[in-house]
């Protein structure tokens, strides 16, 4: 099979191919979800090489459990599924050090803004750096469950069902964890408005 | 002020609404309801405004430049040829051996199962051990413990008096 065909195929085809053992098409799924799966970590993390590092280490996973995907669920609400179980693991592991990072980066006035160079900013982009720090850290003081459905709706774009079946829950439970989430950042960014 | 009251005093009761509303989440006839209840309701107004405002802004995703994608892409793909890798080491070491592999194993497993019943023939019970096997002769027919028992019955009414206060000995004719 040529390498067009091979783009065109559906995800459950190549997911089915990586069973039987042709693991060499499994980096069609790598091109296709990597970027969204670097955003979600990066939305966890603030940070690229770890984004990058969790990011990669889900689909690492994803190539080594590919056999166990029974296809109840498609491709990409599994995969979704693995990469914020990796970060949420991370952001269990790095607990309290992520809040801290955040509030000193505050403290300091944004010395050094991931991806974003500060020195020729308009008042109009400071404040929105302003309000976008403030957010970060209303999101990574939230419970994991209610910042996680809130991601994933709101930055990722997917849908409370799909939401609701990463996160093995219901879509009633979405919905308030996306309601409780949102309503907590409009409290924090009342000033910004 | 009224701006400030605005953003404090949207309806409790229509907050959640409001956020599936704001992402288009809610059913059609939800969505109804809560147009209505715009119309007349400037703090919930208020409320979906802000999110309008706010949500798309953190949703924003930071550019990073092509280079980096294709970094991250070559970066993966080693990373893959790496597990697979180790995936199949311990394949590589049957290889070849593959030709024989099946009639050996099946053999040994004849072999394996042919010795197991030859040694172990009459030596397994799995349910414990049987009992003392009874010779046939004894083991009493349930049909004869049934006559014997009806015979002990006859002796037993026989020796019951005869209607004429005579006791009735056996082999008397009752009816005489």
């Amino acid at each position: 099979m040529n390498q067009l065909a091979q783009q065109d195929l559906r995800d459950e085809e190549i997911v089915a191919l990586c069973q039987q053992g042709q693991g060499e098409v499994f980096e069609i799924l790598v091109r296709r979800y990597m970027e969204k799966a670097f955003r979600i970590a990066f939305d966890f993390t603030h940070n690229t090489e770890e984004a990058k590092d969790l990011s990669q280490d889900a689909f690492l996973r994803a190539f080594t459990r590919i056999k166990q995907f029974d296809g109840r669920s498609s491709f990409y609400t599994w995969f979704y599924r693995l990469v914020v179980n990796i970060c949420l693991d991370y952001t269990r592991r790095k607990g309290r050090v992520i809040w801290e990072r955040l509030e000193k980066e505050g403290e300091a006035g944004s010395e050094v803004v991931e991806l974003v160079d500060t020195s020729a900013l308009l008042d109009e982009e400071v404040i929105a750096g302003e309000a976008k720090r403030r957010a970060d850290l209303t999101l990574e003081a939230m419970p994991n469950k209610q910042r996680t459905a809130f991601l994933l709706r709101n930055h990722q774009g997917l849908s409370i069902p799909d939401v609701a079946r990463v996160m093995k829950t219901t879509e009633g439970t979405v919905r308030v964890y996306l309601h409780r989430a949102v309503a907590a950042l409009r409290q924090s960014l009342l000033e910004f408005v | 002020m009224e701006r400030t009251d605005a953003l404090k005093n949207a309806c409790k009761d229509f907050e959640e609404d409001l956020v599936l509303f704001y992402y288009g989440d809610d059913s059609a006839a939800d969505h109804r309801r809560v147009e209505e209840h715009l119309k007349t309701c400037a703090p919930c107004r208020g409320f979906v405004e802000d999110l309008r405002k706010l949500l798309p802004q953190m949703a924003k995703p930071s550019e990073l430049p092509q280079s980096f994608w294709d970094n991250y892409y070559h970066e993966m793909v080693a990373k893959l040829a790496v597990q697979q890798e180790r995936n199949s080491w311990w394949k590589n070491l049957f290889v070849p051996m593959r030709r024989w592999m099946l009639p050996a194993f099946g053999t040994a497993g004849v072999a394996t199962l042919a010795i197991g019943l030859v040694i172990g023939k009459g030596n397994w019970h799995p349910f414990g051990e049987p009992r003392e096997k009874i010779p046939q002769e004894i083991l009493a027919d349930t049909n004869q413990l049934e006559f014997f028992r009806s015979m002990d019955m006859i002796e037993t009414l026989s020796s019951l008096e005869s209607p004429d206060g005579t006791k009735v000995q056996p082999g008397d004719d009752y009816h005489s």
